[in-house]
C-alpha cells in the first residue's frame, strides 16, 4: 500500500509541482492551502508524512507543527519544513520543532523525493 | 484658535527621492495603488518599501495574488542591497492568496487580509496583483466593495495598504476613484533610449511634486529623481546677495570683472571648442582653499584626462584633491538622467561644502536631457539652488559659431539665468587663430568692456593687460592697415609688438 504525503503550502505553483513529483514517485498525495486547512485534512485522514511551508496564512508552519505535537493522533507524524528562509533562522525563532528534515526553496525535484524517502527510512529505524 | 483637524501621520516609503515627491510619504490608514506594466518595477517598489518599513521598526505583510513563487521573488530581491533576511518572517511575512482567491473568491481574500493584518500587527500591507481581484469580481460593484472593505481594515488597523496592479485598466475604473493615492511607474522611449518615469496621479490630503519624475533601478533598488525644476520651484533658503567677490584665478580677468566674480552668482563662460574654457575652469578650481572647496564637474573629460591636461599646464590637481580642497566629478552624458546629475552635483556641494563650482559644460546637460524643452527651467532651478547654497558657479557653453564675431547662445534663456557672461572667441587672421576674451555682463556692477587677447601656455592662461592687441587683430581682420606681427604661442609672456 502506498504511503500518503500531505503537502501544505499557500503557493499554488509549489503545491501543483509537489503533487506531480510525489505522485510520480509512487506516493499518494493530499494537499492543503494553509495550516488550518492542513489540520482539517489530517483530521479527515492521517497522512504518513507532512511537507509544510513556513510562511502561510491563518496558521504558519511552526504553529501547525506545535498543534500536531500536542495531538496524540498526529504527534508522531514526521514533518519536513519547506522554507525560503535560512533553516537556522527558523530554528532560532521556533526552537526544536522535531523536524524530519528541511527543504530550502526553491528546490529541485530530486531533492524532494530524496528528503521524503530519507524521512521514511529514519522513521522505520 | 486651535484647529479641530488632527494631522494624519505619514509613513515614509524609504525609497530615495519618492518621499520628496510625496511631500513626506504616504498616510497611515491609506490605500494606495502602484500601477505599471510588467517589468515597470512594482514588485521592487513594494518590497523596498517593506524592507525600509521593517528596518525602522514597523511590521509588514506581503500578500501576493500572482502565481509567482515567493522563494523565486525573494531570490531576486536578495540581489538588491536593501534586502535583509533577518526580519523575515518575524517582522516581514510573505503569503500567497492566489488559490484562496480562486477557491473562495474576493470574500476569502478579504477574510485572509483582515485576519493576517491583525495577526501580524502589520503597519504596512502589500497586495501584489490587484488585477487578479478585479478579474475575479463578478461586477464592478463587488470589486468596489472589496476596495471599500480593505480601506476599512487599513483605517481600523492604522496600516498603509499598497496595491500593485498592471496599468492596463482605465483611470476611470472604481479602484482609482476610491483609493487614497495612485502612483504610476512607466517607461518612456526617447529615440533608442528608455527612461523609467514615476508619477503621482493622485494623493489625497497632500500636495505632491507634479509631473513625471525619472527613476532608475540599480543594485540599490529604486531611486527616484524628482524633477529639479519642481523640487526647487522655491529655492531652499533666501538669496541674500552677499556682495563679496570671488577670484577667477586670473588676476587680469578679476580686474576686468571689477574685483572678481560676485559671490553666489552664476557665470556663463561662452566660447567655441578649443577657445580655452576648460583651462579657465582649471584656474578657477585651483584657487580652492580649505574654506572654499571646489568641485570641477565635467561631462567630457575623464578625471584622468583632466589631470593630464592640468599637469601639462602646470596645475597640481592631485595635491588639491589629496588636501580635499578639490573634487573632480565626471558624468558621461550617455544614458544618464538629468535630475540624477543635478542631485549628484548638489550632494557633492553639500558633502564638501563646495563654494566654487565649475561645470564643463552645458552640452552635457543637453545630451542627457530626453526633453530639451525642460532645459531652461531645469537649469534655472539648479542655478538658483546653487546660488542659495552660497556656491559661485561658472558653467561653460559652446557657441554655435566656431570662428568669428557672431555669438549664438547654446540654450535659449540662459543669459537671463546667468548673472555674468564671459565670452571667449577665436579670430582667424591670415594663417593663424587668435584667442580673445571679453566680459559681456556682470550683475549690478561695472566692468571693463574692452576685448583682450589671451594666450594659453605652459602656465595656463595669460591675458593681455590692455585691449591694444585685440583691437589690432580685429582692426586688421576688418580691413584696417596691417599692424600686427604674428608670434608663436609659447607661454604666458606678453607678445612683443
Amino acid at each position: 500500500m502506498s504511503r500518503t504525503v500531505l503537502v501544505i503550502d499557500d503557493e499554488f505553483g509549489i503545491v501543483e509541482v509537489l503533487e506531480t513529483i510525489l505522485a510520480d514517485a509512487g506516493y499518494e498525495v493530499m494537499t492543503a492551502l494553509h495550516g488550518r486547512q492542513g489540520l482539517k485534512r489530517m483530521a479527515e485522514r492521517r497522512p504518513d508524512l507532512v511537507l509544510v511551508d513556513y510562511m502561510m496564512p491563518f496558521l504558519n508552519g511552526a504553529d501547525l507543527i506545535r498543534a500536531m505535537r500536542k495531538d496524540p493522533a498526529l504527534a508522531d507524524i514526521p514533518v519536513i519544513l519547506m522554507t525560503s528562509l535560512d533553516p537556522r533562522a527558523v530554528t532560532e525563532i521556533d526552537g526544536d520543532l522535531g523536524l524530519a528534515g528541511f527543504l530550502m526553496k526553491p528546490f529541485r525535484a530530486a531533492a524532494i523525493t530524496e528528503a521524503v524517502a530519507r524521512a521514511f527510512r529514519r522513521q522505520q529505524r | 484658535m486651535s484647529s479641530s483637524s488632527v494631522e494624519l501621520a505619514r509613513l515614509p516609503t524609504g525609497i530615495p527621492g519618492l518621499d520628496a515627491v510625496l511631500c513626506g510619504g504616504l498616510f497611515q490608514g491609506g490605500v494606495y495603488i502602484v500601477r505599471g506594466e510588467p517589468g515597470a518595477g512594482k514588485t521592487i517598489f513594494a518590497n523596498q518599501a517593506c524592507f525600509h518599513h521593517v528596518g525602522t521598526g514597523g511590521r509588514a505583510l506581503y500578500v501576493t495574488l500572482l502565481a509567482e513563487s515567493h522563494s523565486r521573488m525573494l531570490q531576486h530581491m536578495a540581489t538588491l542591497r536593501f534586502f535583509d533576511p533577518a526580519p523575515i518572517p518575524a517582522a516581514l511575512y510573505y503569503i500567497s492568496a492566489f488559490r484562496i482567491l480562486e477557491e473562495d473568491g474576493l470574500k476569502g481574500v478579504l477574510d485572509l487580509l483582515r485576519q493576517e493584518i491583525a495577526r501580524h500587527r502589520a503597519s504596512l500591507v502589500v497586495v501584489d496583483g490587484l488585477l487578479a481581484v478585479a478579474e475575479s469580481s463578478a461586477s464592478d460593484r463587488e470589486f468596489r466593495k472589496f476596495i471599500h472593505e480593505l480601506q476599512g481594515y487599513a483605517v481600523l488597523e492604522g496600516c498603509v495598504a499598497l496595491l500593485t496592479t498592471n496599468g492596463n485598466r482605465s483611470a476611470y475604473h472604481p479602484e482609482y476613484t476610491m483609493v487614497d493615492g495612485m502612483i504610476t511607474l512607466a517607461r518612456a522611449h526617447v529615440g533608442a533610449r528608455t527612461e523609467r518615469q514615476l508619477e503621482v496621479d493622485k494623493l489625497r490630503g497632500s500636495e505632491s511634486l507634479p509631473g513625471r519624475h525619472a527613476f532608475e533601478i540599480t543594485g540599490a533598488g529604486i531611486t527616484v529623481y524628482p524633477r529639479t525644476e519642481t523640487l526647487f520651484a522655491r529655492p531652499s533658503p533666501d538669496d541674500k546677495g552677499r556682495g563679496q567677490r570671488v577670484t577667477t584665478g586670473l588676476p587680469e580677468l578679476d580686474r576686468m570683472l571689477g574685483g572678481g566674480i560676485p559671490a553666489a552668482t552664476a557665470t556663463l563662460l561662452l566660447g567655441p571648442p578649443g577657445a580655452g574654457k576648460t583651462v579657465v575652469g582649471l584656474h578657477y578650481a585651483c584657487c580652492a582653499a580649505a574654506a572654499e572647496p571646489a568641485l570641477f564637474f565635467t561631462f567630457y573629460e575623464t578625471p584622468d584626462r583632466l589631470r593630464m591636461k592640468a599637469q601639462s599646464l602646470g596645475f597640481d590637481l592631485d595635491r588639491l584633491i589629496a588636501e580635499e580642497r578639490l573634487e573632480v566629478a565626471w558624468a558621461p552624458p550617455a544614458e544618464n538622467l538629468l535630475d540624477a546629475i543635478a542631485q549628484r552635483m548638489l550632494s557633492a556641494v553639500d558633502r564638501k561644502g563646495v563654494r566654487r563650482l565649475f561645470i564643463d559644460g552645458l552640452g552635457g546637460f543637453e545630451e542627457t536631457a530626453t526633453h530639451g524643452a525642460r532645459l531652461p527651467q531645469f537649469f534655472g532651478a539648479l542655478i538658483n539652488e546653487l546660488r542659495t547654497r552660497n556656491v559661485t558657479t561658472i558653467f561653460t557653453g559652446e557657441t554655435r559659431v566656431m570662428i568669428g564675431s557672431e555669438v549664438v547662445s547654446p540654450i535659449a534663456g540662459l543669459s537671463i539665468i546667468a548673472e555674468n557672461i564671459i565670452l571667449l572667441r577665436l579670430v582667424e587672421l591670415r594663417s593663424r587663430l587668435y584667442r580673445l576674451l571679453s566680459v559681456l555682463k556682470i550683475r549690478d556692477s561695472d566692468f571693463d568692456v574692452s576685448l583682450r587677447e589671451f594666450h594659453i601656455g605652459r602656465h595656463g592662461i595669460a591675458i593681455d593687460a590692455t585691449g591694444d592687441s585685440a583691437e589690432a587683430i580685429l582692426g586688421e581682420r576688418d580691413g584696417d592697415r596691417p599692424r600686427r606681427r604674428v608670434r608663436a604661442e609659447t607661454g604666458p609672456d606678453r607678445p612683443k609688438r
